[in-house]
This record gives structure tokens, C-alpha cells and sequence, in this order.
């Protein structure tokens, strides 16, 4: 049970961070390899700002969302748009890679790789969940993913936004022709996106400290989450982060850490190549 | 300017007239002088050329595995970030084998190649079916895989490195050892580093097979599959064998990389082999020179001589003075920072771009100069034909009968019936959404019919890969030219035959004399086929200059070089003007008169009038009128489907003698 728990609290952290996969995957075909550079990059912006005393804790949250979200949006706008011209053109994988080699290099240059404390924005008690002991940071993110996974179900479906989005993710042409630039479009879905890397970042490092290495050891598992589920569908990082979450908990457990990570890429691999689209993503068909 | 460039254009067109032979010879002295200089320095075994040594074996490292990444990334657009953890598996395969395994090198290095090329080979079995974004995700979780493996497997020595003092008694891996003669790492002082020329010649020959595959009828497999599988497979390529064969070609250079860097070092820290790694891989292909042939080993020396010389510590020097102390980039840093600025500046790589230059400064030129020698005797049409003429004219080349194809709920074809007879052409016409290139890609073996028969000289095809039925004699051209652009016309043509499909992939890299030969030939039939489509002075123009007209001519001309009883043209007359209509025309009648049965999808009714022996009109997918031209033309129900039915209102006040 307490393997359950734990592997199913990690995954909410990998969930969290998967959906600024999917976001920015479903609207404009592209994903930014550099998402876990912006969790560090929130995560350093917070530290910064930590001494701002006239703002409230929840409003320094909501300062670092929505910086790291103008720096998303403008991300996609000269790093991943030139290099994303049709849908044989992969550059943008390169560029955000290369992206996040300049990020992670200047934040261990200027800010050395020693963990410093982020002393707001984390809880630091203990909570029992279903007779497991937790500690409750863990658990507000499960809870957070979920909480936004379910905002953004209902943005996409309930709102003018929503709907141009998805108009977008179908047909991009079609859409440009009915007066919606993707281009916007996808500023708004990057964004987004980084935005909630972002909360994932702060609410992370809240936990864990504020290092240059916050991002990356999240990565794989932020990605794997994305493909199980399915990098098409907004439910699927909950449940590929959980499915990955439980795997790697549990394999892990009774056959060391290592095998326990090698498990849970192999689920990956099996379902890249027996449904590559996810478990609950939509099958394209491309018509000649 | 043109007496700037004439000093090039001579030198161009002196080595157009240098035989192949000599071309290949001439590449492998240039390859052994590099190596030579390259050693020099190093001869006299003094401390201070230790670094320098390990520079050259670094770089030829990174060279045999770039070019090797270029297979499947460059030409097959394939773009790959395992190719740093194939290295890694070479060089622990190759350190297992000669420390555990007490193998000689001899043997050691031959089964480590293999090794890899079967990781290749099942890695690729597993993904060849996927799309881009995709099989490059897999090959990123490949390489994290395969990171945290050797990170972690006490086995291998995990952190400590592989071979370590406390499991193995020893730091270093054996020395390699040939016939009796020891070769030195640059580990010593005072001594030459000996294994430095067995990884120059291992280099040296590589290299040169790796060129071979790349100008051959193998490599323009790849570069077809690279432009769409759909149009690889109809030019006879059994893509999924391909891409196989590719990834564990490249895998085994990754591999023979990775040889290198044991024999170099002695010593493997898995540190040394993380994503980052396989990031510069294939950071300098695109530097390089992405689908370049030696691009790739150019943008190799490149990156290999910015990561270890103090050029880049010179430059966070220059930040951390005149900008930050605090906020600078580092070597990575800058690698991320040169990744992008080389796609945004040179995206053609550094060899690319400067070979564009070149070309498009000598290109007119070239053309002005007498062409380089083309065969000028003209071949005998119907020999490049599958059909004999003198056959009886009852033989049926093509018969469709009750072909059908549903798309989920909508009908695309229905049963279809269609019939093409040696020297004839079989005109296909109906209204957009009528089924005509539905039925054409059913024949060609794009789409599967659900049911139906469909015969290819008495053959039954219905089913079949596209390449398969290439191979039985049916040839196409698409409604969109789907040409290399960036390749020259003669080219695109050589790209037609069947060598590009059945070339084996060890005679391409072998190249025995009979493949001389062969390309020779290959080289005199293309020259041919453009004549006879009336674009031999545009032999060496890119494609993707060609205006449409002529783009068109030379998708005809790549098809019939299959030699084809059966051609099926796609809307060929889509965006011609009247002349060039007229040429089609012209060109047609006389493909018919030599033999060739041809299906005529089309749009264009003159041209239709004027050429189609017979004609089928389709509409939402079904045969609606049959008979000649100008039979169907004038059919009611046919005007009913294209203008609209003669009874309803809107359309009566638009008929003649309305009384309205």
C-alpha cells in the first residue's frame, strides 16, 4: 500500500509536469524539450523574489506563473516556430534542446549547483493517507495536477479560447483560413504550458530546494507520463503519470532503483511501438 | 564575373571528366594525406602531443560516428539522439570482449560491429513504422536507457568506470594487439602512440564505404525514404527493410566510434556518455552539413576540436570579464547556443552552404560550357520498355475488375472496372471527390482495395506494397511532382531504377568493378530518358528550379526509367499552359506507339479529346460512362456530373434556347 501511495504521489508530480508537454503538443505539434529548465528558471525566479515583503506568498506564486508563462509564450515565438514549418520538419526538437543546454549552463554558472531552500510555497507537515505517512508537499501536488488538469478540460471545452485551441490542434490551416492565427494561438498554448511548469517548478522546489538540477531528473518521468497517457489528451498525464508512477515505485521496491527506472522506460518503449499514440490519444491517420 | 568563376568552372568540369575510378581513388589519398598530417606532430612521442593525440582519436571517433548518424538522420530523415548510446555499447561491448572476454582484437572488434548493428537492427524492427517525432522520443528514451544502465550496473563498473582497480585489478583495458604488434594509447610520454594509425586506417576505410553507400543507388534509397516513404516505395524500395538495414549500418559506426574511444583511453567513465552526448553527435551532422556526403565528418572535426580546445574557454573568458561574472555560458552552454545559431544561419551546414554557393555561382556557367560528355547515340526506344510491341494486340496489360475502397463510412470507389491494353492510353475523368486518384493509388498499391481484382499482365497485384508492384511493371507519376529538389535532374531519373530498390547495401559500400559498370549504364539510360522527354540541356539543373512543365517531363521520364508495361499519370496536364499541353500530348502518342499501356487521370478535356484511346468517367466513385473520347463526352449523364443537371431551375436559365 505504501508503495501505491508513493508511487501514485510521484506520479502526480510527473502528471503535473506533463501537461506543459501536452499543452503545447496538441495545439501546435511541437513540445519544448526544455521544460525542465523552466521549472528551474521559476524556481530561481521565486528564490529571487522571496524577499518581496509587501507580496503575499500566493501573489509571489502568481508573479513567477506569470513571468515564466510571457517567457513560454515568447519561447515558442523565436526558438520553436522558425523551425517547425510543416510536418516533416523536427528542427525545433534541436532548437529547445540547445535551449536548454544555455539554460541549465548559466544557472549553474551563476548560481553554483548546492541546493538553497525556497522557504514559502510548501508545506512541510506530514499528512496520513490511507494509513501511509506522506509528506504532504507531495500529496498538494498530486492534488494540484489533478485540480489543474481538470481546469483546463473545462477551458478547452467551455471557452472561446478552448474551442480555437482545438480548432487549431485539428486543423491549423483550416482554422487560419477562418481568421484564427496559430501563431497567437500557439504563444497562448506555450504560455500556458510553462505556466504550469512553472507551479510544478515552485511547488517542487518548495520541497526539495531551488538547484540548477531541479528540472532535469523530472524529465524523463514528466515524459514518459506524456506518451503512456497519450500527448493528445489532457486526462492522459494522470494517467501516465500514475501508471508510471506505480511501476517505478514498485519495481523499484523489489528489485532496486535502477531496474525500477529501466521498468518503467520500457512501458514507454512498448507503448511507442504498439500505440504510439498513447492510451488515450487519438489515432491520426494520414490520408494521402 | 564570369572571368572570376571561369578558374572554378574549369576545375568543375575537369573533375566531371575524370572517371569515377579516379574520383574514388583520388578521395581515398586525400583521406590517407589528412591522417598523415594529422600524425606527424605526434611522431616524436613527447609528453606535450599526448592531448594532441587524443584530439585525432577523438575526432576520428566523432567522425565515423556522424557520418555513420547521417545515414538515417541526414539522408533518411530519420533524426535520431541514440547515436551517442551506440557509441556507448561499442566501446563496454569492445572493453567486455578484451578484458573479460580475453579475445584478440582481431576478433574482439568484428563482433562488437556486429553486436551493434543488431541492437540497430531491433531497435528499428520496433520502430520503423513510426513517424518522425515519434521514433526520435524512442531513440531519446534509447539513450536515457541505456545512460542509466551503465550509470548503475555493477557489472560494468557503475560510477567507477569500466575496467576500475577494486572489481577488475586493473584501470586499463589490455592493449590491442595485432598478428603479435602492440598498438600504444597516447597514455605515455615518450612514447608514440601507436594505435592512433590502426584507428586512422580503420577510419580511412569506413569512410570510404560510407561514401560509396551514399553515391549509390543505396543512398538514393535512403534520400527517397527521406522525402516520403510513399514515394520511396514506388520507386521500388521496400522501405521498412531499409530503414532497417540503415539503423544498423548506423549503428555499427556508432559503435566502431565508440572501438575508438576504448582503444584511445583505456578507460570508460559512463559520465562520458550521457543525452548531452549524443546531442553533439548529431550537432555536427547539421554543422556539417545535414545529407551532405562529407558534411557530416567536416561538422565532426568541428565541434570534436570546439569541445576540447580553449577556444570556448576563451570565450566564457571574454563573457565573465566584459559582461558577468556571475551569469555566463560555459562550453555547454555555448554548444546549445551554436546548435541554434546553426540552424538559423546555416541550416544547410557548413558544407552545404558553401556547395549551394558554389553551385549556384558555377551552375549557369556549367550549362554554358559544352556539357560533360553525354552518350549522344540514341538508344532503340522500346528497349527501355518491358513490352514487346510485335505481341499480340488481345493481351490485356492492366485489368481492374470490381475494385472497391471505403474510407470509414464513405465510399471511395466502387466496384470499379478498368481495362489497359499494350499501346494504348485509358483516359480517367469525373468531377473533384469522384474516386480518380483513390482508384489510381488502389492500382499503384497505395491503398489496399477491400475487394476487387486487380491483374498486372495476367499478375495479381491487388494488396501488394507499392514497391512490389513496381517491381512487376507499373510505374506512376503525382498529382504534385515529387522530386528531390535539391538534386539535379539526371539524378531524380537515376533515382527510377530498379537498382534503387535492389541494390544490396554490401555491393553498394564494396563497389566491385561490375558496379562501375553498372553506374556507367545507369548514367547512359538516364541521359537517354531525358532526351526522350526533351530535357536533355536541363541534365544538371536542380530540380527544384525546373518550371512545373518541365518538373512534370521529368517525373515521366523517373518512371519510365523502372521500364514499366503500365504507367498511371496523375492530372499530368495540371498547371501547364497550351504548348506545353501539347508537348505532354506529343510525348504520350509516342510512349504509346512504342508499347507502353497508360492510365490517364485527368481534368484537362482537350487533352483528353485529343490523346485517350478510350475514356472511363467516374463520379462519387462510380463507373457512370465508358467508351471513347468522344462518346463520353458527349454523354448527358457525364455533363450532368461536371455542369450540373439540364432540369433544375438555376441550371435551365444558363442553357442555350431557355425559353425563359
Amino acid at each position: 500500500m505504501e508503495i501505491v501511495v508513493s508511487g501514485l504521489a510521484a506520479g502526480g508530480l510527473f502528471a503535473l509536469v506533463a501537461q506543459g508537454f501536452v499543452l503545447t503538443f496538441l495545439t501546435t505539434n511541437t513540445l519544448n524539450f526544455a521544460l525542465g529548465e523552466f521549472m528551474v528558471v521559476a524556481a530561481f525566479l521565486a528564490l529571487a523574489i522571496s524577499s518581496w515583503g509587501w507580496l503575499p506568498s500566493a501573489g509571489k506564486i502568481v508573479f513567477v506563473i506569470a513571468v515564466v508563462g510571457v517567457l513560454g509564450a515568447w519561447t515558442y515565438r523565436l526558438i520553436v516556430l522558425p523551425f517547425s514549418s510543416g510536418h516533416n520538419d523536427t528542427r525545433w526538437l534541436l532548437s529547445t534542446v540547445g535551449l536548454s543546454f544555455i539554460i541549465i549552463n548559466m544557472t549553474t554558472n551563476g548560481e553554483g549547483v548546492l541546493r538553497q531552500p525556497l522557504n514559502y510555497g510548501g508545506m512541510d507537515e506530514v499528512v496520513e493517507f490511507l494509513g501511509v505517512r506522506l509528506p504532504s508537499q507531495q500529496g498538494l501536488i498530486a492534488v494540484t495536477a489533478v485540480l489543474v488538469t481538470i481546469a483546463l478540460v473545462m477551458v478547452t471545452r467551455m471557452t472561446g479560447l478552448g474551442t480555437r485551441m482545438r480548432a487549431v490542434s485539428e486543423d491549423a490551416e483550416a482554422a487560419s483560413l477562418m481568421g484564427i492565427s496559430s501563431k497567437r494561438i500557439g504563444m497562448i498554448a506555450y504560455g500556458l504550458a510553462m505556466s504550469v511548469v512553472a507551479l510544478a517548478g515552485v511547488l517542487w522546489a518548495a520541497e526539495v530546494g531551488v538547484s540548477p538540477q531541479l528540472g532535469e531528473p523530472l524529465l524523463v518521468g514528466a515524459f514518459a507520463a506524456g506518451i503512456i497517457g497519450g500527448l493528445t489528451s489532457l486526462w492522459g498525464p494522470l494517467l501516465g503519470g500514475g501508471i508510471y508512477g506505480l511501476v517505478t515505485a514498485a519495481v523499484g521496491e523489489s528489485a532496486g532503483v535502477m531496474w525500477g527506472e529501466v521498468s518503467g522506460l520500457l512501458i514507454v518503449l512498448a507503448v511507442l511501438m504498439f500505440r504510439p499514440e498513447g492510451l488515450l490519444g487519438r489515432r491520426v491517420d494520414v490520408k494521402l | 564575373m564570369n572571368t572570376r568563376f571561369l578558374g572554378a568552372t574549369k576545375i568543375l568540369a575537369r573533375w566531371s571528366d575524370v572517371s569515377p575510378q579516379r574520383r574514388d581513388g583520388l578521395f581515398v589519398i586525400a583521406l590517407a594525406l589528412v591522417c598523415f598530417l594529422a600524425l606527424t606532430p605526434g611522431l616524436s612521442g613527447e609528453g606535450t602531443s599526448i592531448p594532441h593525440m587524443q584530439l585525432i582519436g577523438l575526432m576520428a571517433a566523432m567522425v565515423v560516428a556522424a557520418v555513420g548518424l547521417n545515414l538515417v538522420s541526414g539522408f533518411a530523415g530519420l533524426i535520431s539522439l541514440g547515436q551517442g548510446a551506440m557509441y556507448a555499447v561499442g566501446a563496454y561491448v569492445f572493453g567486455y570482449l578484451s578484458l573479460k572476454g580475453e579475445l584478440p582484437t582481431l576478433l574482439a572488434v568484428p563482433i562488437t560491429l556486429i553486436v551493434c548493428a543488431v541492437v540497430g537492427v531491433v531497435v528499428a524492427l520496433g520502430t520503423a513504422r513510426l513517424r518522425g517525432p515519434q521514433f526520435t522520443m524512442i531513440t531519446l528514451v534509447l539513450a536515457v536507457l541505456v545512460h542509466k544502465v551503465l550509470v548503475e550496473w555493477p557489472e560494468l563498473g557503475a560510477a567507477s568506470g569500466y575496467p576500475n582497480t577494486l572489481q577488475h585489478q586493473t584501470g586499463l583495458l589490455p592493449e590491442a594487439t595485432v598478428l603479435g604488434f602492440s598498438f600504444v594509447p597516447p597514455l605515455f610520454g615518450g612514447e608514440f602512440a601507436s594505435v592512433l594509425v590502426l584507428v586512422l586506417v580503420l577510419t580511412v576505410v569506413a569512410l570510404v564505404l560510407y561514401r560509396n553507400l551514399s553515391l549509390s543507388s543505396w543512398g538514393r534509397s535512403l534520400r527517397a525514404v527521406g522525402e516520403s516513404d510513399m514515394l520511396a516505395s514506388h520507386l521500388g524500395v521496400h522501405v521498412f527493410q531499409r530503414k532497417v538495414a540503415a539503423l544498423g549500418i548506423t549503428s555499427a559506426l556508432g559503435g566502431l566510434g565508440g572501438i575508438f574511444y576504448a582503444l584511445l583511453f583505456a578507460h570508460l567513465q559512463p559520465e562520458s556518455f550521457d543525452v548531452f552526448f549524443s546531442i553533439t553527435i548529431l550537432l555536427a551532422v547539421i554543422l556539417g552539413g545535414s545529407g551532405t556526403v562529407i558534411g557530416p565528418a567536416v561538422g565532426a572535426v568541428i565541434v570534436v576540436w570546439l569541445e576540447r580546445s580553449e577556444v570556448l574557454d576563451g570565450v566564457t573568458e571574454l563573457q565573465r570579464q566584459y559582461l558577468s561574472d556571475q551569469w555566463y555560458l560555459s562550453t555547454p552552454g555555448i554548444i546549445g547556443l551554436i546548435l541554434i545559431a546553426a540552424l538559423f544561419i546555416l541550416p544547410r551546414g557548413v558544407v552545404g552552404t558553401i556547395s549551394d554557393f558554389a553551385a549556384k555561382r558555377t551552375r549557369r556557367n556549367l550549362t554554358q560550357l559544352t556539357a560533360p560528355p553525354l552518350p549522344t547515340e540514341p538508344l532503340s526506344p522500346s528497349s527501355f520498355l518491358a513490352v514487346n510491341v510485335d505481341e499480340a494486340e488481345t493481351r490485356t496489360l492492366l485489368e481492374v475488375a470490381g475494385a472497391t475502397k471505403h474510407f470509414g463510412g464513405l465510399l471511395a470507389v466502387n466496384r470499379v472496372d478498368l481495362r489497359v491494353g499494350p499501346g494504348s492510353i485509358h483516359g480517367v475523368i469525373g468531377p473533384n471527390g469522384a474516386g480518380k486518384s483513390s482508384l489510381a493509388n488502389l492500382v499503384s498499391g497505395a491503398y489496399r482495395p477491400d475487394s476487387g481484382s486487380i491483374l498486372l499482365d495476367g499478375v495479381d497485384i491487388a494488396g501488394r506494397r507499392p514497391d512490389q508492384i513496381a517491381r512487376k511493371g507499373l510505374a506512376r507519376t503525382f498529382q504534385t511532382p515529387q522530386l528531390f529538389s535539391s538534386a539535379t535532374a539526371l539524378e531524380n531519373v537515376k533515382a527510377g531504377f530498379a537498382d534503387t530498390g535492389q541494390l544490396s547495401w554490401w555491393r553498394a559500400a564494396l563497389k566491385p568493378r561490375a558496379q562501375y559498370r553498372r553506374e556507367v549504364e545507369l548514367e547512359r539510360m538516364a541521359t537517354a530518358l531525358l532526351r526522350r522527354v526533351g530535357l536533355l540541356d536541363e541534365a544538371y539543373v536542380l530540380a527544384g528550379s525546373l518550371a512545373y512543365g518541365k518538373a512534370r517531363a521529368l517525373e515521366i521520364a523517373r518512371a519510365l526509367a523502372s521500364q514499366p508495361k503500365v504507367l498511371i499519370l496523375d492530372e499530368p496536364a495540371a498547371g501547364l499552359n497550351s504548348t506545353e499541353v501539347m508537348e505532354l500530348g506529343r510525348l504520350l502518342t509516342d510512349l504509346r506507339a512504342d508499347g507502353l499501356g497508360m492510365i490517364l487521370v485527368e481534368h484537362h478535356m482537350d487533352l483528353i479529346s485529343t490523346v485517350a484511346d478510350e475514356v472511363t468517367c467516374l463520379a462519387q466513385g462510380t463507373v457512370i460512362a465508358h467508351g471513347t473520347a468522344s462518346d463520353v463526352l458527349s454523354d448527358e449523364s457525364v455533363m450532368a456530373v461536371y455542369l450540373g443537371a439540364a432540369d433544375s431551375p438555376p441550371a435551365e436559365s444558363l442553357t442555350e434556347g431557355s425559353q425563359g
